[in-house]
């Protein structure tokens, strides 16, 4: 069986992505995305400029929201707040994780 | 098909009003949605309840559901064709049968008899919420993937291929959806570290009228290894040393990833200091790598000898050193 090989595309900020193409990832409308920005849930890397451009790490930043807005029936202002506590939640994590990987193991050798 | 008893997924009675219905879905989305729950089977329960909801949040089909019957959970049955008449589904046109078809599935194409409607990204336009009749043909994007993978440090080191088996849907001359299995591979270049998300892009299912073709996204996950422990593109190694190593200095030899080196430990190095071997962590992606640090763990042997007992008595009635001055000074100042 032929199994076709593909390269992929890096979701960083070595990318930059645009509104429609965040629109269409996500299924979110413009509108909405709009609103994540003023938020604080998403962050352009031109805020004062038109059109926004964004990060290719939000692709999976509006993935999420569009998947919370879904499942959990949630209105903008719910969404921001959950996007903005699931990241803290993010941060914490590789905190925690950065101190554990300097932390030497105890048991005896 | 497989019965799956949507109420009972839900925790519900099957009497349950459309308020207790949501109520119950939202408790376990909350607890279970994959964005939010960190239990391992969440994502499997999430999917469950979440097909139950749309079914049974849907009065059409909820009573099309309910006259399914009841049966056990798992057990193998098949609707009759009176329901098929009744309730026009794809699968009733009397050329299809439910050969290979999961209830899902059937939901899922009773609302694309409805709509015209397809997968994740469309339910929001389509017939989802509401009920109302969507055009038939507007453009249906098709299905994402989200996969985990799990690669090992040296592969991430040097980059790799991996091979991903996605369940993919098909549509025969009839229109019946089936779902077949499709195998691609993807190369993962150096430079991806633990949850480093990378896109497959139109490598998802099939759009139709015109609609994208779905993507794939992955998530990079490292294999835990015995000796390093990785934080972003650095890796951390327990160097084990004895007190009369670190007190009087030494070279010892360290694995890396890229095999062994020396490295030259100063006199008076202290337990948890770290050393840094610079450049011999994970490789990033702009082409720069992550460094190796070495955390220095004073071990003592498990037994010690006479002479060693005998020349550590006379280290202790010699030095004057006190390693807890801090200590009392930070007491003193407290008090």
């Amino acid at each position: 069986m032929q199994v076709e090989t593909h390269n992929v595309l890096w979701l960083d900020s070595s990318q930059q992505v645009s509104v429609q193409e965040l629109v269409d990832l996500s299924g979110l409308a413009e509108d909405e995305l709009r609103e994540l920005v003023f938020a604080g849930a998403l962050t352009p890397r031109n805020y004062s400029e038109l059109p926004w451009t964004f990060s290719g790490e939000c692709v999976v930043t509006v993935r999420k929201a569009s998947r919370l807005r879904d499942d959990l029936e949630l209105d903008h202002h719910a969404l921001a707040l959950a996007l903005g506590l699931l990241e803290q939640i993010r941060a914490l994590e590789a905190q925690v994780a950065n101190l554990r990987a300097q932390i030497p193991t105890f048991q005896s050798c | 098909m497989k019965y799956k008893d949507y109420y009972a997924i839900l925790g519900v009675e099957r009497t349950a009003s459309d308020d207790q219905i949501k109520k119950a879905y939202r408790n376990l989305a909350r607890k279970y949605h994959p964005d939010v729950s960190k239990d391992p089977n969440g994502e499997e329960k999430f999917k469950d309840a979440a097909e139950a909801y749309k079914t049974l949040k849907d009065a059409g089909k909820r009573a099309a559901y309910d006259r399914l019957g009841s049966h056990p959970p798992g057990e193998e049955f098949e609707p009759s064709q009176s329901w098929g008449d009744q309730f026009k589904t794809q699968f009733s046109d009397g050329q299809s049968s439910f050969d290979g078809v999961d209830l899902s599935d059937l939901f899922a194409s009773f609302s694309r008899g409805r709509s015209g409607g397809g997968g994740r990204g469309a339910s929001n336009n389509g017939f989802g919420m509401g009920g109302q009749p969507a055009d038939p043909n507007r453009p249906i994007p098709g299905e994402d993937y989200d996969v985990t993978t799990l690669i090992t440090l040296d592969e991430a080191r040097g980059g790799t291929m991996v091979a991903l088996n996605l369940s993919v849907p098909t549509y025969d001359a009839q229109g019946q959806m089936h779902r077949e299995t499709r195998t691609l591979e993807a190369r993962i270049p150096k430079g991806a570290t633990e949850g480093q998300r990378l896109r497959l892009r139109g490598q998802g299912s099939k759009g139709h009228n015109g609609g994208r073709d779905g993507d794939v996204y992955l998530n990079v996950s490292l294999r835990p290894h015995p000796l390093y422990r990785v934080d972003g593109h650095n890796l951390y190694l327990d160097l084990p040393l004895a007190p009369w190593e670190a007190a009087l200095g030494t070279t010892v030899v360290v694995p890396t990833l890229a095999g062994l080196v020396n490295l030259k430990v100063a006199a008076g190095t202290s337990g948890g200091q770290q050393l840094r071997l610079g450049k011999r962590g994970l490789p990033k992606p702009d082409g720069g790598e992550g460094d190796l640090f070495a955390v220095v763990k004073i071990v003592l042997p498990n037994a010690l000898t006479e002479r060693e007992k005998t020349l550590l008595q006379e280290i202790a009635n010699t030095s004057t050193f006190n390693p807890r001055t801090e200590l009392f000074k930070e007491a003193n100042h407290a008090s």
